[in-house]
């Protein structure tokens, strides 16, 4: 349960950062917050040689709003994202995900980028993030690249980042009015216990209620956070109500690929999907009646 | 390689070398010797290594020390300045927010840190900001109480707050007792002073590891150390070849496992091998190095299968695994049933429960020059434990010094002798330096001892009014590798079952099986609780299907006082009746079952538990156990169970109480002291106690079986005694009065010529020594109430007839050297019947307690929130309130727990697929319901001042309440255990839909 002996390496600028990943790659991760990699190292999950740390890297922290989005800087810790009063004010679903998650000793630590980067099925903010229409600033040798969140992942714990690439952001843009979104999570106890399975959900409605956009996002029942796209667009055109809702619930259902763990079986979860859809789009609904 | 590294902590500047791979965990603890800040669990789960970074909350064991610099970091240690401990820390000690303490430094940090920023926080915003900080003792209650009022305790005064506005009945009838003081070692612990065993740190000490095995079931072909043995840092590396063949256990009888492996592994992480290292982190790595070839075995998890012909076999002893069979028969069984006007029957299946406590295990061993080996252990049964290494390396038990340094927890899983003991002695004496081994979680896990999973049939007769008949129990244990306490488990699965209601006839059937997996051994409520669970809510179906109230039907059957049950245990006080009255009035139960909506539900269990063993595990006298034949058993102690010395200082200004009595958490220490205080008559301020060291306290049978109140209490109440009683003539000459005049009190003796005897002292109860040549041994003491002489706290003294009582005890050592009393406490004679397995389930008093369970149920997911908890408990006099609270809160939560979300569970291959506090889960403070314990007015006659026990007893309602809560919320019984969201979506699946099973 000790952290193998490793070489620490000290980046203070996305240069030194990217060229020790390209050097030591493939044996190489970076230094966030740690508690994911930690945790891996300490119980043999991982092993690698070299750890480059970016939290002397300034540039990498903290909030910025422009008049169409929110840039949130890799290093954010989920304690700042969820007490920052441009997230409290505007872009509140994001609350569902950074209150639930783990404990404060976790938050205090646990980054954006890291939660991201990690690429656990289970991560908390993906989802959410994904639903708000995200993206990810990705860095390589001095060019900086967006890409749609839901196009980061490629399986578990792997993503399309390259040797020498770091996160430098996640960018969110600013919900337009009629939009609404939610993350609703299920997780065995009230306390610091990570999601058996979770959905976010939003939804762009028009004046009269009917959908023009939807996006149902599925996490911990899927080797990545799964956008089930076809659930999304069997909204549009809809009433948002109970009706159209359940019927999208069923499509995310089918489209889960849960596995059986001491958690709950793939069944429960898969049963789960559909209750918590059916919730988070009611959410996303009334929380966009609020806004017209 | 090393670098240096500077930190700011606690305000001071340290620069320290480190690895830049090292925790600063490991970097307080080990190279700023800061230990209040503890490791229990490395991966982030726990918070016991909580700290403050730059003013926020942070887990220690996932920092690097390396990115720490230029950092402000606070320690528990850096909290307290001058002396003077935080408005939240006196909360702590003053409002019940402490027991084992493992955990305090931790609650504290994460409390302090939400309080700096957040002065008035509300409920939610407490249990969110502690969260991350797992306790296994208080059930959150004491904690969520101090935080809430840490401002009442902001001021200079130190004067104690009002009592919560009086939850228990009766009035405190003496000074020291009865009284909710303040913990004793309470202000240790919320500093970070109080030393567990892994703060302990010798000069020249070595770590030590143990290799478990990867599979379930084997032969040990070759081990190959030499690799090991050549990585620098290594000292030795040991096998089962360099151990002694003598096997230990916990039954004599049964005595079955080896210190390492000697030809065959039983499950995984059966011991292996041993390593001793400069450091830990060395040790583990040459555990990697060590090669061992297995010649894999068919292996058998299940006990069903195991009993079958053909099954693998585990130990050649064992014939089909059979480990233990109970076969007891009383009453005319079939008579019962045939009479019954309704019977049930139904099977019920249990969950491996785990002990969990929050302190890992830890052992240091090493050797003094004259050959005494000195133990620290992390133990509930110092005694034992000594014991035992005598018993495995061959020397006498006066060779053996077993230091209990402050324990984290126990609940029966630190009840035995652990491989680390007996390694840590080993490899200290083969390498003549100290040694030190601590568990990771996950070795615990796989060290086991927990529950036993048991699979239940029972099958229950009444007649038309719901009065039990007969009653029938089959049961299989499943009892993992070895026997531990396996074969009392099997016992009490069926013995203390009918000392809750009066069965006319009763037929228990109980098998305890071998399979591979780590063996289970005794938890709070030790082989009870999971039949209990059984029970009450077969007797709730029971109930239901005859439409008579749940409590109603426990009425009719309630044991009654003085009763000698079915299979002759020996039932003196009994207020269960009023504990079943208490709760249904004050949960307004009347109003609310089968009158709440689906989703909401309402439930209720009783359970009762011993106070205390009535017989000694091993059998025979303190004797080298390997030299002895097995002796006859006679229907009686031989040498007394609790043993207690009261040491008065020179001046008389202090008494010190020295009693082997394993303080675990759970309160013995403060309530030993303030009974002793209450005889000798001085105010516990005045006290010390020094339980910690058999080379300093007599010997004591441990911290199992609830038996610590009642038997050290006695034994320290007869010490106490002995001490007045040597006084006496003193006092008597300098009043001028006669000696039996002479009453202490408050710190004064003086002439109290009215003295009566208490009016509840019932005869003939209290059994101090089985026969007269003892009795005069256990001088003082014999057939003596402690508090004979006490009237009740309303006797008025006569100012001008006291003296003071250090004045007294000056002139008695002036004549006589050292004022010295002891006492000792044996149980009753004759406890039990003459059938095979009497004994298991015999005790001096037996507790009482119902529970009322309220909560909801999500009915489309399953989840279940356990919303409140309303207990009434008989346990006799409660010598300490808040202590008892304290016990039935951290029961509640603990059982509550285990019945809807604990579980170890195992993969096909024998893999613990959860060794971990996020896989095997335990309630959180935000999951834990809003509890209100009271105690019923109960006076046991075999008790000290009238106790009997609450630390076990207080889990047994639990299980049944919340299952039965359940049921009542969602229309299905869900019948094995844990109660989880999966089963109850399942089990709603198959019924016509909530709400309809209790309309009637
Ligand atoms: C007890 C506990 C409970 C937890 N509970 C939850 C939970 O409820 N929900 C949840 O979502 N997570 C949970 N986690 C996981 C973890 O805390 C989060 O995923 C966290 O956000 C990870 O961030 P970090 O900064 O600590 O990442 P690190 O551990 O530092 O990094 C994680 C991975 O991301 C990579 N990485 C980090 N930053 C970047 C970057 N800028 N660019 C490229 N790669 C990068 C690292 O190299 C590493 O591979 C829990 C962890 C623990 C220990
Ligand atoms: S030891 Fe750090 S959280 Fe458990
Ligand atoms: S007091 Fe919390 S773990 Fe013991």
């Amino acid at each position: 349960m000790y952290v193998p002996d490793i070489k620490l390496h000290n980046a203070t600028t996305l240069e030194e950062a990217g060229g020790t990943l390209a050097r030591y790659a493939p044996s190489v991760r970076l230094l966030a917050g740690g508690t994911d990699l930690l945790v891996d190292l300490k119980t043999g999950r991982a092993t690698y040689d070299h750890l480059v740390s970016i939290n002397r890297i300034e540039t990498l922290r903290g909030l910025d709003e422009n008049a169409n989005e929110l840039r949130i800087g890799a290093l954010t810790t989920v304690t700042q994202l969820g007490s920052a009063p441009v997230v409290r004010e505007r872009f509140s679903p994001l609350l569902d995900a950074t209150s639930k998650m783990a404990a404060p000793q976790i938050r205090n630590v646990a980054t954006v980028g890291g939660n991201i980067a990690a690429a656990v099925p289970c991560a908390d903010l993906p989802p959410i993030l994904t639903a708000m229409n995200a993206s990810v600033a990705l860095w390589l040798s001095g060019d900086e690249r967006t890409v749609p969140l839901h196009d980061f992942f490629t399986g578990p714990r792997e993503t399309i980042l390259r040797d020498g690439e770091l996160l430098t952001a996640a960018l969110v843009p600013k919900p337009p009015p009629g939009f609404g979104a939610t993350y609703a999570r299920f997780g065995m106890r009230e306390g610091n216990t990570i999601a058996v399975a979770a959905v976010a959900a939003s939804l762009l409605l028009d004046s009269a209620g009917t959908v023009q956009d939807a996006r149902i996002i599925l996490g911990a029942v899927a080797p990545i956070p799964k956008m089930v796209k076809e659930a999304g667009d069997a909204l549009i055109g809809q009433k948002a109500d109970d009706d159209s809702f359940g019927a999208a619930a069923d499509i995310a259902m089918k489209a889960a690929e849960p596995i059986s763990d001491v958690r709950g079986s793939a069944d429960f979860r898969r049963e789960l999907v559909a209750v918590l859809t059916k919730r988070a789009l009611t959410t996303a609904r009334d929380r966009a009646k609020e806004t017209l | 390689m090393a670098i240096p590294l500077t930190l700011s902590v606690n305000g001071e500047a340290y620069t320290v070398a480190a690895e830049p791979a090292d925790t600063l965990l490991d970097v307080l603890r080990d190279k700023l010797r800061l230990t209040g800040t503890k490791k229990g669990c490395n991966v982030g789960d726990c918070g016991a290594c909580t700290i403050l970074v730059d003013g926020e909350a942070m887990n220690s064991c996932l920092l690097l020390a390396s990115e720490m610099q230029g950092k402000s970091i606070t320690t528990i240690e850096g909290l307290a300045k001058d002396g003077k401990l935080t408005p939240v820390q006196k909360a702590f000690v003053e409002e019940g927010g402490i027991q084992c303490g493992f955990c305090t430094p931790g609650m504290v940090m994460s409390a302090t840190a939400l309080l700096n920023t957040n002065p008035d926080p509300s409920d939610d915003e407490i249990k969110e900001a502690l969260s991350g900080n797992m306790c296994r003792c208080t059930g959150y209650t004491g904690i969520l109480r101090s935080v809430k009022r840490y401002k009442r305790h902001s001021g200079e005064c130190t004067c104690k707050q009002e009592e919560p506005a009086s939850k228990d009945a009766g009035k405190p009838k003496y000074d020291s007792v009865g009284v909710s003081i303040p913990r004793v070692d309470a202000a240790d612990k919320v500093t970070g002073r109080a030393t567990y065993t892994a703060d302990v740190s010798l000069p020249n000490m070595l770590y030590g590891k143990i290799l478990g095995s990867p599979i379930a079931h084997g032969r040990v072909k070759r081990i190959d150390t030499s690799k090991a043995e050549a990585l620098p840092g290594v000292v030795l590396v040991i096998t089962g070849a360099d151990v002694t063949d003598t096997m230990y256990g916990v039954s004599p009888a049964r005595y079955d496992e080896h210190v390492l492996a000697k030809e065959k592994v039983r499950h995984v992480g059966d011991e292996v091998a041993a390593v001793a290292a400069i450091d830990e982190k060395t040790a583990e790595k040459a555990l990697t190095l060590i090669e061992v070839e297995y010649e894999e075995l068919p292996a058998v998890f299940d006990p069903m299968t195991a009993i079958a012909d053909g099954a693998p076999q585990l130990h050649d002893q064992y014939k089909n695994n059979v480990n233990t069979h109970v076969d007891h028969t009383f009453g005319d069984i079939e008579k019962g049933f045939a009479e019954s006007h309704h019977v049930r029957e139904e099977t019920f299946t249990g969950n491996n429960v785990y002990q969990s406590p929050m302190e890992p295990h830890a052992s240091v061993a090493t050797w003094d020059n004259d050959g005494t080996l000195v133990l620290y252990s992390s133990t509930q049964v110092p005694h034992y434990v000594q014991y035992m290494m005598a018993h495995v390396l061959h020397i006498p038990l006066g060779k053996v010094r077993v230091i209990r340094p402050t324990v984290g927890g126990g609940f029966g899983g630190k009840a035995a002798t652990s491989p680390l003991d007996l390694c840590a002695a080993i490899l200290s004496q083969k390498t003549g330096r100290p040694v030190k081994m601590i568990y990771s979680r996950e070795e615990m896990f796989h060290y086991g001892r927990g529950r036993h999973k048991q699979h239940m049939k029972f099958k229950l007769g009444v007649d038309r009014d719901g009065k039990i008949k007969a009653f029938k129990s089959e049961i299989h244990l499943d009892g993992g590798a070895y026997s531990s306490f396996g074969v009392a488990t099997a016992y009490y699965a069926g013995s203390v079952v009918p000392t809750l209601y009066h069965f006319p006839a009763y037929k228990f059937d109980g098998y305890r099986m071998m399979t591979n997996k780590p063996a289970c051994g005794a938890m709070r409520g030790h082989g009870v609780p999971q039949p209990r669970f059984a029970f009450e809510c077969l007797l709730n179906m029971v109930a239901d299907d005859l439409g008579i109230d749940p409590i109603e039907i426990r009425r009719r059957n309630a044991m009654t006082p003085n009763t000698l049950t079915v299979n002759e245990m020996d039932v003196g006080s009994c207020e269960f009746r009023a504990t079943l009255d208490a709760t249904c009035n004050k949960s307004s139960w009347n109003e609310k079952y089968g009158e709440l909506p689906p989703g909401k539900g309402i439930g209720v269990g009783s359970g009762g538990f011993v106070s205390g063993a009535g017989y000694c595990i091993y059998r025979g006298q303190v004797q080298l156990s390997h030299e002895k034949p097995r002796e006859h058993f006679q229907k009686r102690s031989i040498f007394p169970h609790a043993n207690a010395i009261v040491k008065i200082s020179e001046d008389g200004m202090a008494a010190v109480l020295l009693i082997g009595a394993a303080e675990i958490g759970q309160g013995s220490d403060t309530v030993l002291t303030q009974m002793c205080a209450e005889s000798l008559g001085i105010p516990v301020s005045r006290m010390r106690i020094r339980s910690e060291d058999s080379d300093i306290s007599p010997l004591d049978l441990g911290a199992y079986s609830s038996r610590v109140t009642l038997m050290a209490g006695h034994a320290v109440s007869r010490a106490a005694v002995d001490v007045v009683d040597k006084m006496k003539p003193y006092a008597a000459k300098l009043l001028d009065c006669q000696e039996e005049d002479v009453e202490a009190r408050n710190g004064k003796m003086f002439i109290n010529p009215k003295r009566d005897n208490p009016s509840r002292d019932r005869k003939g109860a209290d059994n101090c020594c089985s026969d007269s040549a003892e009795a005069a041994r256990c001088k003082g003491a014999a057939h003596d109430n402690p508090n004979r002489n006490r009237k009740g706290a309303d006797t008025t003294i006569d100012d001008s007839r006291t003296i003071p009582w250090e004045e007294v005890a000056r002139q008695y050592f002036n004549d006589n050297g050292p004022l010295v009393g002891t006492g000792c406490y044996k149980p009753p004679d004759g406890l039990g019947g003459d059938y095979k397995g009497s004994t298991v389930g015999t005790s001096p008093a037996y507790s009482f307690g119902t529970s009322v369970c309220e909560l909801s149920v999500d009915l489309e997911t399953g989840k279940v929130k356990v919303e409140r908890f309303t207990d009434y408990h008989d346990c006799g006099t409660p010598i300490n309130p808040q202590a008892v609270h304290g016990q039935v809160e951290g029961a509640i939560v603990m059982g509550a727990s285990e019945t809807i979300m604990e579980d170890v569970q195992f993969d096909e291959k024998g893999q613990i697929l959860n060794p971990n506090l996020h896989g095997y889960l335990q309630m959180t403070i935000k999951d834990a319901p809003e509890i209100f314990s009271g105690i019923v007015d109960s006076y046991e006659p075999r008790g000290p001042f009238g106790a009997k026990e609450i630390g076990e007893g207080s889990t047994l309602p639990v299980l049944g309440a919340v299952a039965h809560a359940i049921a009542n919320a969602t229309g299905v019984w869900i019948k094995d255990l844990p109660i989880t969201p999966e089963k109850i979506l399942k089990g709603l699946k198959c019924v016509p839909g909530p709400g309809t099973m209790h309309e009637r």
